[in-house]
Order: structure tokens, then C-alpha cells, then sequence
């Protein structure tokens, strides 16, 4: 049931003139992992924001259209109790540690101890949710002592004991060194496995389209398409909106390497096959 | 430095105290150091802190404390000494300067309030972890999100002050002087606070927003990871005390009729 | 800026606001002691947490920050959150007049927020140190005072004042300028009257 429906979703940040999305509408199924791509001010962070609620109930400023979780209209709900539904994790690992416990344990407790759980409940909340973002052996550390990628996991750790059935993720690997990104994207294929939707932003595309069911390009504010990995990085017009395609890609344009449907591959193992494929195909 | 924080862990009886008795301890400390004047008094309360201090197994760490105050304490003796305007009986004199019985008197007596009530804040704050005092209090009644904030600030300026050195660094390799005239070293003053106020108003909306998905504004009452359970010993303590403030205040007025 | 000068429904932008106003409070006092300045310069994070939230989280922001240096450094801190708060308030309430509008009006604010912080300070000089600060001027100009048999509270008072002018001008000053220089979205994050409008 935890579908999204967004409808001719608009808004405009407080102080703002420009529309930082402009009438928005898609629809997100249950279990779906969702990439959103888009140069900067496109309106990536702002869609995810508005998707978890921040917008417009953190942010304020004016709003149209509607975003529905599960039934629930989220800017008529508010943020506690849509967190139960639809979590989000944010660039910064640092700003994420709530800064007030002392262990990794203790601030995985933080949201639980706030929405009210009960104490057995709690700790088998925490505990899953350690074991399955693979921290459990540091569950007495001092958060900060974490490493980025680890710090970044314990974020995500945090989000899914709330047990929210769909987890947003703004560029949550921008700031981490390359084996911090590798942990979180092994931790979040892992969450879609676990059947939670997941919606990433990310930059590194190489990597999106090795997990992503379906990818959003956002120009502008306004939803430029929204479609598989290889439709999407087929376009030939993707440096209009300050967009790259993952290297595999740009390489097999490059040379014209595409299937029978005129898609090009989007991943290695793609190209690879392909490969195999045309030269069996040729002898 | 992870955490900010003057809290000694030792395994002692004073240590188990809820810290709840020790914060009612430094109230009535302080009643009765404002409220009494009385030198054998006053000694006797310092000497029970000590004791209390030396249970803790914390009695050097009172020092370095104390030590904080210690200029001010000497120069408080002088001041009072020659220029109380009550004094009125010479008690020695160094040179010219001569020395009054009555400031001499009214000195001794502001430094035992003063070590009164450092001792008994002592007793709290180096025998009792932050966190303890800060979860304790929002069990009692305390607004939890201001429990966040006391909290969150012993960790988050160890965590800025990491910054410090960067920001430093940086300005000082684009040729900002932090030698030289104080007209200079004043005007350094504004590349160098500058970013570091500007990095923390900015992971703060973050960090609101980081917040507010885990529950932080929610109206459902809290419930806590941590047991906690209050011993009868500590209920008694808790009345002890609070029968001592009632009988200060008590003999304080029937002494002043 | 809040239009509801008072509330005590707090944002959680403006929450999060005080550990980052101590933390700028201390990392001033450090950065005046490195640079080998004669100003504390300690209260320039309270300064704008009243600027940017309002009287009561600048008050609430110069008690926190008093009761954190009284548990981590020195107990008698806790005394002076008294002088704090009222700092907080003050630049709370001159900023929501609209009086610290410039750098002129920003010094005689910081006039302004001496007097009140020495009225404050002095009753709690005389009680715990017999009307000295422990500052080396200002206790000197003190002895002095005492000496030509000036009323004690009055000797107290003279002797925080010429503490106090040069430290919060300079803070209040610095304090402005960052303000001056702040993003506009940053300011308005802590405002917490806006309304959601319906496109």
C-alpha cells in the first residue's frame, strides 16, 4: 500500500520569486527503487522535501497540488507521524547525529524514544535496524567516533527504526570518500531488498543505474521524463538539462553500440553482453 | 575532546546519588550560605562537603576548580581589608596601608560562602555525567526538547571547535595578519568568527530538518531506552534535605525577631 | 525576525539555533584570547540568537550557555546566567524595535546592553565577591572608588560598567555586521510566523 501519488505538485520557497518545482505529477509503487537526476537548482532537494512533508511543513512558503502517501495527503498531516511513513536522509552525516547520545545504540533510540515505543519494542527495532545497516559491532561507539560512510549508515540505521516503508535519500553520498559512497549504496540495495521503496538523488549515475528501477530527470523544476535507466540515458538531449550519462553510455554512443529496441546500455554488464551478443550475432 | 564535561568515573556511593539530591544539595547550600552568617556554621558546612567530596574520591579535582576564583578571593581580602567602609578598628598594617578587623572579617566570610558553594556544585558536576543529570531532569518534568538542546551543546561544541583550526588555516594562507597593532588583530577578529558563525547557522537547518523526521516535534509522550529506578535511599536523602531548607528559613526568621 | 516577540512556541530551527549561538560564544572567546584581544567578545552567538529569534531564545540561549560553562568549567558561571538573560532580552527587544539598524545605532545598542548587563552583574558582585569583578581595571577603579569612600554599590557598578563598555559595543558590532552579512533565507529560517499560501 505504500504507493505515492503526487499530483501538479508546485511551490515556492519563502522569499523566493521562482517556482522551485513547477506542476509535478507522478507516480512511485510499492518496492521501487527510484533514482532522481538534475542539475543543480533543478529541484532535486525540493522534491524530496516535499515527498517527506518539509515542504511545506518545515519550509513553508506557497504550495499547490497534492502529494499522497498511503491516503494521507502530507502537507495535511504532520511530520512526526509521516515519519512513521517515508524517511529521509540528508547530505551531511555530521548535521544527521542528533549530538545529544553518547552511543550508536542510544541514537538510533532517539526517534523511537520520541514516537513513544515501548522499551522491548525499541530494542528490537534498534537492533534490527543495526544488524541490517551492518553497525551492530559498533553499537557502543560515541557517534562522532564513526567514520563518514558509517556515520551516513547510522543516519539511515536511525530512519528505517522508525520502520517507514518508503526512505528518501538526498545526495547522501556526496560528502564521503569513495568506500563511504560504495557502504551506502550496498546499505540502501539492501533496504530495497528488505521490499522498501527507496528515492535517491545522486550524482553518480554509473552507480543509479545499476540499482534504479526507474529514473526521474528533473529540469527547472519541472519533470523532464521519467523512465527506465536506459530510456532515460539514451536521450540524446541529456546536456540541455546539465545532465551526463554514465560512462558505459557516452562510450557506446560514442561508437553507436546500441540494442534492437535503440536503447543504449546503461551499466558494464549491459554493455558487455552486448557486445558478446552483436559479435555472435556477426559470425 | 568529545565531549565537554568535568564528570570523574569512579565507582563511589555519592556517584550512585540521583542527581536530583545533589541539585537540591547546591540549594541548600547556597540558602544557607546567604542566609546564615555565622563562621562556626558556615565551616562546619564546608567541612561536610569536603567529607562528602572525599566519599566521591574527587577531593583534588575540587582544586583546579577553586583555583578559578583564587585571584579574585586574594584580592577580595585587600580591598575589604583597607577600604570596607565599616572599618573602623586597625588590625596590622604593611607600610602605609592599614588593615580594618571589620573588612578583614566580611572577606573571610564572602570566601567561605564562595567555597561553600563551589564544593557543592562540585559535588554535582564531578560526580555526576551530564547525560544522567540531563535524561533525569526530563524524566522529572523537563521539557524534552530543551533536555535536546543542554544535551546536544556538550557534544556539538567540541564538534565545532574542530572547525576552529581550518577557518584559521585558511585565512591565515589568504594573508589575514592575526599579529601586529590591536587595531589589526581587532579586524582579524571578523574572517575569522565570521565562517565558523556562518557553518553552524547552516548545519542547523539541517539539522532541524534531521530532527523533525525522527519524531522531534512529536505530541505523543516520550518514553525512554534506559531504566530508571529511584531507591528509598535516595527518597530519604530527598527529604533530608528539603527539611534542612525549611529549617534554615524557619530558624533564619524566629533568629532575626 | 518573530512578530511574536514572546512566544514560547519554539521552531525547531530556532531549537537547534542555542547549541550553535553557545557554541559561536565560545569559539569567539577563543578566537579574542588567540588574537590577544582585551574584549571577551564571549557573547556574540547570544547576540544573534536574539537577532535571529527573538528576546526569549537569546535568553534562553545566555542561560544555556552559562549552566554549560558552570558544568564543564567554572561553577560560578552558573550565577551569572542572571546576567546573560537579560543580554539576550535586551538585544531581543532592540532588535524587534528596529534599533540596530546601523553601526551607529548598533553602538549606542551596545551602550544600551552594557548598562543593563552591569545593573544586573552588580548585585551579584557585592553578594559573592564584595563588589568586585575579578577584572584587573575595573577592580583597580573599584579600589579606588572605595577608597575616596564611595557607596559600595555605586563603586561595583562603575567598576562592571568600564568592563562591560568596550566588550559588548565591540560584540553588538561584530555581531551586526555578521547579521548584515547573512543570507536572506538563513534569516528567515527562524522565523517562525510565516504561512503556508495555496498556489
Amino acid at each position: 500500500m505504500a504507493k505515492i501519488v503526487v499530483e501538479g505538485l508546485k511551490y515556492r520557497y519563502p522569499l523566493s520569486q521562482k517556482l522551485a518545482l513547477n506542476d509535478i505529477s507522478f507516480e512511485i509503487n510499492e518496492g521501487e527503487f527510484i533514482g532522481i537526476i538534475g542539475a543543480n537548482g533543478a529541484g532535486k532537494s525540493t522534491l524530496c522535501q516535499a515527498l517527506t512533508g518539509i515542504v511545506p511543513l518545515f519550509f513553508k512558503g506557497d504550495y499547490g497540488g497534492r502529494v499522497i502517501i498511503d491516503d494521507v495527503e502530507v502537507a495535511k498531516s504532520n511530520l512526526s507521524e509521516i515519519s512513521l511513513k517515508i524517511g529521509m536522509v540528508f547530505q551531511n552525516p555530521f548535521t544527521q547525529i542528533t549530538g545529544s547520545k553518547l552511543t550508536v545504540y542510544e541514537e538510533v533510540a532517539f526517534g523511537l524514544e520520541n514516537m513513544g515505543f515501548e522499551r522491548e519494542e525499541m530494542k528490537r527495532r534498534i537492533d534490527d535496524a543495526l544488524m541490517l545497516l551492518d553497525l551492530y559491532r559498533h553499537k557502543d561507539k560515541n557517534p562522532f567516533d564513526l567514520s563518514g560512510g558509517q556515520m551516513q549508515r547510522l543516519a539511515i540505521a536511525s530512519i528505517i527504526a522508525m520502520q517507514p516503508k518508503i526512505i528518501v535519500l538526498d545526495e547522501p553520498t556526496s560528502q564521503l570518500d569513495p568506500q563511504g559512497s560504495n557502504e551506502v549504496f550496498k546499505a540502501v540495495s539492501d533496504l530495497k531488498k528488505k521490499g522498501i521503496t527507496v528515492i535517491m538523488v545522486e550524482h553518480k549515475v554509473e552507480k543509479l543505474s545499476e540499482y534504479a528501477d526507474r529514473i526521474m530527470l528533473l529540469h527547472d523544476g519541472r519533470l523532464i521524463d521519467f523512465d527506465t535507466p536506459s530510456k532515460i540515458f539514451s536521450k540524446d538531449d541529456l546536456k540541455d538539462y546539465g545532465v551526463v550519462e554514465p560512462v558505459f553510455t557516452r562510450y557506446c554512443k560514442k561508437i553507436g553500440l546500441k540494442d534492437e529496441r535503440g536503447l543504449y546500455p546503461v551499466t558494464l554488464d549491459e554493455a558487455v553482453n552486448l557486445v558478446v551478443k552483436k559479435r555472435e550475432h556477426n559470425s | 575532546m568529545r565531549m565537554m564535561s568535568l564528570y570523574k568515573d569512579k565507582d563511589t556511593i555519592i556517584h550512585k546519588i540521583d542527581p536530583l539530591n545533589k541539585i537540591l544539595y547546591i540549594l541548600a547550600s547556597i540558602l544557607i550560605t546567604m542566609l546564615i552568617s555565622d563562621f562556626k556554621i558556615l565551616t562546619l558546612t564546608l567541612v561536610f562537603s569536603f567529607l562528602l567530596l572525599a566519599i566521591g574520591k574527587v577531593i583534588k579535582n575540587v582544586f583546579p576548580i577553586i583555583s578559578f576564583s583564587l585571584i579574585v578571593l586574594v584580592t577580595i581580602v585587600v580591598i575589604q581589608g583597607l577600604f570596607n567602609p565599616n572599618n573602623k578598628i586597625p588590625l596590622f598594617n604593611i607600610g602605609q596601608f592599614v588593615f580594618y578587623k571589620e573588612g578583614i572579617i566580611y572577606s573571610f566570610l564572602l570566601i567561605l560562602r564562595v567555597l561553600n558553594i563551589l564544593c557543592a556544585f562540585s559535588l554535582l558536576i564531578l560526580t555526576t555525567k551530564p547525560s544522567d543529570l540531563i535524561e533525569n531532569l526530563v524524566r522529572r518534568g523537563l521539557s524534552p526538547k530543551l533536555g535536546y538542546v543542554l544535551a546536544s551543546v556538550l557534544q556539538i561544541i567540541p564538534q565545532m571547535l574542530s572547525t576552529m583550526d581550518t577557518i584559521l588555516d585558511a585565512q591565515r594562507s589568504r594573508g589575514l595578519e592575526t599579529e601586529g597593532k590591536l587595531i589589526k588583530r581587532l579586524k582579524a577578529f571578523i574572517p575569522l568568527i565570521g565562517p565558523a558563525v556562518m557553518n553552524s547557522l547552516i548545519s542547523t537547518r539541517e539539522r532541524a530538518m534531521a530532527l523533525e523526521m525522527r519524531g522531534f516535534n512529536s505530541n505523543i509522550k516520550k518514553t525512554f531506552l534506559n531504566e530508571h529506578n529511584e531507591t528509598s535511599m535516595d527518597k530519604l536523602i530527598r527529604y533530608l534535605i528539603i527539611a534542612l531548607i525549611i529549617f534554615t528559613i524557619v530558624w533564619r526568621l524566629v533568629w532575626l525577631k | 525576525m518573530s512578530k511574536k516577540l514572546w512566544s514560547f512556541k519554539f521552531s525547531t530551527a530556532s531549537l537547534v539555533l542555542i547549541p550553535a549561538a553557545v557554541g559561536i560564544n565560545y569559539i569567539g572567546k577563543l578566537f579574542a584570547g588567540l588574537l590577544k584581544l582585551p574584549l571577551w567578545l564571549d557573547s556574540i552567538g547570544t547576540m544573534l540568537a536574539s537577532m535571529l529569534a527573538g528576546p526569549i531564545i537569546g535568553a534562553l540561549s545566555g542561560a544555556i550557555n552559562n549552566i554549560i560553562y558552570g558544568l564543564t568549567m567554572d561553577p560560578i558561571s552558573f550565577v551569572y546566567a542572571i546576567t546573560s538573560i537579560a543580554i539576550g532580552i535586551t538585544v531581543g527587544i532592540l532588535m524587534y524595535r528596529g534599533l540596530i539598524k546601523n553601526i551607529y545605532l548598533a553602538i549606542l545598542s551596545g551602550i544600551i546592553v552594557a548598562l543593563v548587563a552591569a545593573i544586573v552583574s552588580t548585585p551579584i558582585n557585592i553578594a559573592f565577591w564584595g563588589g568586585q569583578t575579578g577584572n584587573i581595571w575595573g577592580d583597580a577603579l573599584f579600589a579606588s572608588l572605595m577608597a575616596k569612600k564611595f557607596p559600595m554599590w555605586l563603586a561595583s557598578f562603575l567598576d562592571e560598567f568600564v568592563v562591560d563598555l568596550p566588550d559588548k559595543v565591540a560584540s553588538l558590532v561584530i555581531s551586526f555586521l555578521i547579521y548584515k552579512g547573512l543570507p536572506k533565507s538563513l534569516i528567515n529560517l527562524y522565523s517562525s510566523d510565516d504561512e503556508i499560501e495555496r498556489l
